[in-house]
Parts: C-alpha cells; structure tokens; sequence
C-alpha cells in the first residue's frame, strides 16, 4: 500500500503514514474549515491499511497541539477503527504526546483513554 | 471620525484585538495567530491562552458555517460577514471572547435551546455530554460537528452569555466567552 503523506498547514496538521514501517505519525494542530473533507481520505487510508497489512504490530504517533470540536469527531471516529482493528487481532500502540503544561491536550488523552478502554494508549510529554 | 474616540473606545473595552468584515479561513488562522501573539506578552498560563485560542478557533467558525449571508463559493470554502473580538474585563478581572453575526430565524430556536440546555451543566457533565455527542454524532457530516458550543462552554469560566438583537429588519446572533 501507498504511503499517505500530508504537509502540515497552518490549521491541518502532518500526516505521515508509512505503511512498511506500520508507523502511522500525525502532528501540529487542526481546525479546519470542513473538518470531514480533510480527514475522509486520512481516515480511509487508516480503515483499508488495517483490513489488508499482514503486520500484527501497528505503531501510532499522535502529537495534536490544537483540536478544535469538529476535529475531535474525526478522532473518535479512528480510534474506532483502532477498536475494530484490534478486535480482529491487531495491536495497536497509540502514544499521545502532550507538553507538560499543556492540560488541554492532556485531558483529551486522558478522555480518549477512558472512552476506548481496550486500546492501549500512552500519554507521553514531549 | 473622530480619531481618538477609536483609540478610547477600543481602550475603555480592553480589546486586545477586534475585526468586523468578511471573514474565511485564512482570516481566522492569521486572527487567531495575531491574538496569541498579543497574549504571549501578557499570559503565562498556556492552558488559559490555549482556551482562548479554542475558544475563538470554535466562534469564528461558527460565524463561517451559520451566517445567514454567507457566501458558498465552492463546497469547501465559505466568507461571512461577522464581528469577532477578544479582550480583557477589568472589572471581571477576566479574558472575554466575543462574536456577532446574522443568522437565519429558523437557527434561533435551536440556538437558544441549545445554549441553555449547555449552560445548565457543570464542567465534567460537560465533558460527558461533549464525548457522548461526539459518539452519537454517526454521519452528522456537515459543516462541523454541531459541538462548538459545548466545547466553548467547557473552556469557560462561566456560563455563555448570548443574546439576538433584530438591526435594519436583520437578525443578529451575539455570544459572549469569558476565560
């Protein structure tokens, strides 16, 4: 499969999946305008990569300094691919960086943890 | 125009930045930029920055997605006309964010039962409710995920003040987010 690499923009953040490396990296912030537009093809890339890679071990970087409301939604949304995947027998290792002060970010992890309780998520400060 | 009557007026409503005009994306990505810059000299506490710039990020695209007047020039662009301004409350002793713009009758209704329903909850109902609705949400797909005012709230040290004031036979939405 194709690798999916997106340049970050002042309001998109980097996507940087490399689907040899099972190393799937997002940074920077995001509120844009259309949110589902922007993470549609993210978001599909995420569902076909898990259904077809023979990998066991997937490795997800997260490092989202701004999610705004409607970006939090296409959030959920990949980990609940997260879920599904690992119910048919992948492992996924989601690490969710935050800086030390920042309790916003953190918090958001703090949720994401709480709400998908069989996946296995590291809050990490930078 | 008398020139210092700007300077007073913008100085008696401690505005740290304002702009009333066509508003897009870009717009909002330089404003809010602009508006950290101006903090940065004056706020130490990144999470209470962080909610401004949350905060704002929510209400200017709310002016971009339910203005009334808004232009469609392609699926994913979108300019409205709308009012936005952050400033300092001396008297609160508190950062206000606050936005304007014309709506749609029809929105009045959801609007106001929405932002009341909010503003009955306390900050971790809020937090339930906004991860609930973001779970509920399914293929609700258009423009944002309806949530903005939730996530204001949550980011607010107190309960959203909004009003509708009816200007020249146009209807006028105006919230108000203190930090």
């Amino acid at each position: 499969m194709e690798n999916l690499i997106i340049d970050a923009t002042t309001y998109t953040p980097r996507i940087s999946f490399d689907a040899q490396d099972a190393l799937l990296i997002i940074s920077g912030k995001s509120y844009p305008e259309n949110t589902f537009e922007f993470y549609k093809p993210v978001n599909k890339w995420i569902e076909d990569y898990l259904a077809t890679t023979e990998y066991e071990n997937i490795s997800v970087s997260l490092d989202l300094e701004y999610l705004n409301s409607s970006s939090l939604k296409a959030y959920f949304d990949m980990f609940d691919c997260f879920e599904e995947a690992q119910k048919k027998g992948k492992i996924l290792n989601i690490m969710w960086l935050y800086d030390e002060e920042d309790d916003i970010t953190e918090e958001t992890g703090v949720d994401f943890i709480e709400d998908f309780e069989s996946l296995d998520i590291q809050l990490m400060i930078k | 125009m008398n020139r210092s009557k700007l300077r007073f007026l913008i100085n008696d409503e401690g505005i740290v930045f304002s702009f009333s005009g066509l508003i897009s994306q870009s717009l909002t990505a330089f404003m809010i930029k602009t508006v950290q810059e101006q903090l940065d000299e004056t706020i130490t506490d990144t999470t209470m920055k962080k909610a401004i710039f949350l905060i704002s990020a929510e209400q200017l695209q709310n002016v971009m997605s339910y203005s009334k007047n808004k232009n469609l020039d392609t699926k994913s662009q979108c300019v409205s006309f709308g009012s936005f301004a952050v400033g300092f409350d001396k008297d609160k002793e508190k950062y206000f964010v606050t936005s304007s713009n014309e709506i749609d009758e029809n929105d009045k209704e959801k609007i106001t039962k929405s932002i009341n329903f909010i503003n009955t909850m306390q900050k971790e109902q809020l937090r339930k409710f906004l991860r609930e609705q973001l779970r509920t949400a399914g293929n609700k797909h258009d423009r944002g995920a309806g949530v903005g005012f939730i996530e204001m709230a949550k980011r607010s040290s107190e309960k959203l003040e909004y009003s509708f004031e009816i200007f020249d036979d146009k209807l006028y939405f105006h919230i108000l987010t203190y930090i």
